[in-house]
C-alpha cells in the first residue's frame, strides 16, 4: 500500500511538472509577442499618437524575460500590443465624432 | 437646372460643416460667454485665476516679485549679444524683434511651414551660423519671455493667410485640440472647455480662450520658465499619451489654432502659474 501510494505520487508529481511545461511560456513565445506588439506599435505610430504607457510595458516585458520571467514577460508584450491596437480604434473612432465638441 | 441645385446643396453643406476661422473664434467666445455669464472675457488670459478669487490673490501677491523676472533679464541680455559674425537677434525680426510675439505663430507662404516665436529664435541662430537651442527651457525660453514681455498689452493678432495649406494647418490643429487621445481618452477641450473653472483634484482647470496669450510661463512645479511644447507634452502625458517632440508639426498646428482662437485678447507673457 505504502509503495503503491509513493507510485501515485511520484506519478502525479510527474504529470504536474509535465503541465506546468506545456502552460508556461518560453524564450520563444515571448520574442513572438515581442514582434508582434513591436510591429503593431511601430504600424500605429505612424498613423496615430500612441499611448505612453505602451512603451513602458515592453520595457518591463524585456526585464522579466532577462529574469527568465517568460510568463510575465508574454502577458506584458501582448498588453502592449493590445494598447496599439487601442490607441488605433480611439483614432479611428474620433475621425468621425470629434467635431461634436466644437461649438457652433 | 440639376447642376445649380446640386451646387446649391453642396455650399449648403460645406458652410454647415467646414466653419471659417473667424466663425471658429466668435463661437467659442460665445460659447464662454454662455458658462461664464458673469466673467469678462478678456480675464482668461490669466487662465485658472480667472475663476478661483483665493488663488488670484495669491497669485497677485506673488506678481509683485514675479519669479519668471529672472528669465526676461537672462533672456535680455542673451538677445543683445551679437553672434559670433556680429549680427544679432534684432537683425532677424521686424521692429528689431521688440513687441512683436502676438503675431506669431505665422504661416510662412514660402516654405509652407508654421513658424512659431521659439522657431524664428532658432531659426536666426542657424542661419547666423550659431547651434541651435534646446526647445523646452533655459537660454531659448528666456529669449522668448524677454519677446514676450516686450510684447504685453498688444492684441494677439494670428493671420491665417489665403493658402490652403494655412488653412489645412489651421484645421489639423483644431482637429487636435478637439480629439480624444491617451489611456484615458481625453481631448485637450474635455479639460479646458467642458471642465474649465473647475477643479480636477486640487487644481482648477483654465479655458481654453487666452491659453495662448502668456507664454512662456514659470510654473512652480517645474521650478523654471519653460515653453508652451513643454506644457503641450506634459498635458499629453497627464492623459496617458505619448508626447511629440518640441516645435513638431502636430504641435506647431496645434500652437496656430489655440493661438488664432486668442486673437483680440492681450498679450501678457511671460506669466507665473502653480
Amino acid at each position: 500500500m505504502k509503495l503503491n501510494l509513493s507510485i501515485m505520487v511520484s506519478a502525479l508529481l510527474a504529470a504536474l511538472m509535465l503541465s506546468t511545461n506545456v502552460v508556461a511560456a518560453d524564450e520563444a513565445e515571448y520574442k513572438a509577442a515581442l514582434t508582434k506588439a513591436q510591429d503593431t506599435l511601430s504600424d500605429a505610430e505612424g498613423k496615430v499618437q500612441l499611448w505612453s504607457t505602451s512603451e513602458i510595458l515592453l520595457n518591463d516585458a524585456e526585464e522579466a524575460a532577462t529574469a527568465g520571467d517568460f510568463e510575465l514577460a508574454v502577458k506584458l508584450a501582448t498588453e502592449a500590443r493590445l494598447q496599439g491596437e487601442l490607441a488605433v480604434a480611439t483614432a479611428e473612432r474620433e475621425k468621425n465624432t470629434w467635431q461634436n465638441s466644437v461649438p457652433k | 437646372m440639376k447642376r445649380f441645385l446640386i451646387a446649391c446643396f453642396l455650399f449648403v453643406v460645406m458652410t454647415n460643416v467646414y466653419a471659417t476661422p473667424e466663425q471658429d473664434r466668435l463661437a467659442l467666445r460665445e460659447f464662454f460667454t454662455q458658462r461664464f455669464p458673469d466673467l469678462d472675457l478678456n480675464e482668461m488670459i490669466n487662465g485658472l485665476y480667472a475663476f478661483d478669487e483665493g488663488a488670484r490673490e495669491q497669485w497677485l501677491e506673488m506678481e509683485d516679485f514675479p519669479p519668471y523676472e529672472i528669465a526676461i533679464e537672462e533672456g535680455e541680455e542673451a538677445f543683445d549679444t551679437p553672434f559670433a559674425n556680429g549680427k544679432a537677434y534684432a537683425d532677424c525680426f521686424e521692429n528689431g524683434g521688440i513687441g512683436i510675439k502676438q503675431n506669431y505663430p505665422r504661416f510662412d507662404v514660402d516654405s509652407g511651414e508654421i513658424i512659431t516665436l521659439e522657431w524664428a529664435i532658432n531659426q536666426c541662430r542657424t542661419d547666423n551660423g550659431e547651434e541651435p537651442l534646446p526647445w523646452r527651457t533655459g537660454e531659448l525660453a528666456a529669449i522668448s519671455a524677454y519677446m514676450a514681455y516686450t510684447s504685453r498689452g498688444n492684441r494677439m493678432s494670428v493671420v491665417i493667410p489665403d493658402d490652403p495649406r494655412a488653412l489645412e494647418a489651421y484645421e489639423s490643429g483644431k482637429e487636435y485640440y478637439y480629439t480624444r487621445r491617451g489611456q484615458l481618452e481625453f481631448a485637450c477641450e474635455n479639460c479646458h472647455m467642458q471642465s474649465a473653472g473647475s477643479l480636477l483634484r486640487a487644481d482648477r482647470l483654465s479655458g481654453m480662450l487666452g491659453q495662448a496669450t502668456h507664454w512662456p510661463v514659470y510654473r512652480s512645479k517645474w521650478g523654471e520658465t519653460g515653453t508652451l511644447h513643454k506644457r503641450f507634452m506634459e498635458c499629453n502625458i497627464q492623459v496617458r499619451a505619448k508626447p511629440y517632440e518640441p516645435q513638431s508639426q502636430v504641435y506647431r498646428e496645434l500652437e496656430f489654432f489655440l493661438s488664432y482662437m486668442s486673437n483680440g485678447m492681450d498679450m501678457n507673457g511671460p506669466a507665473s502659474r502653480r
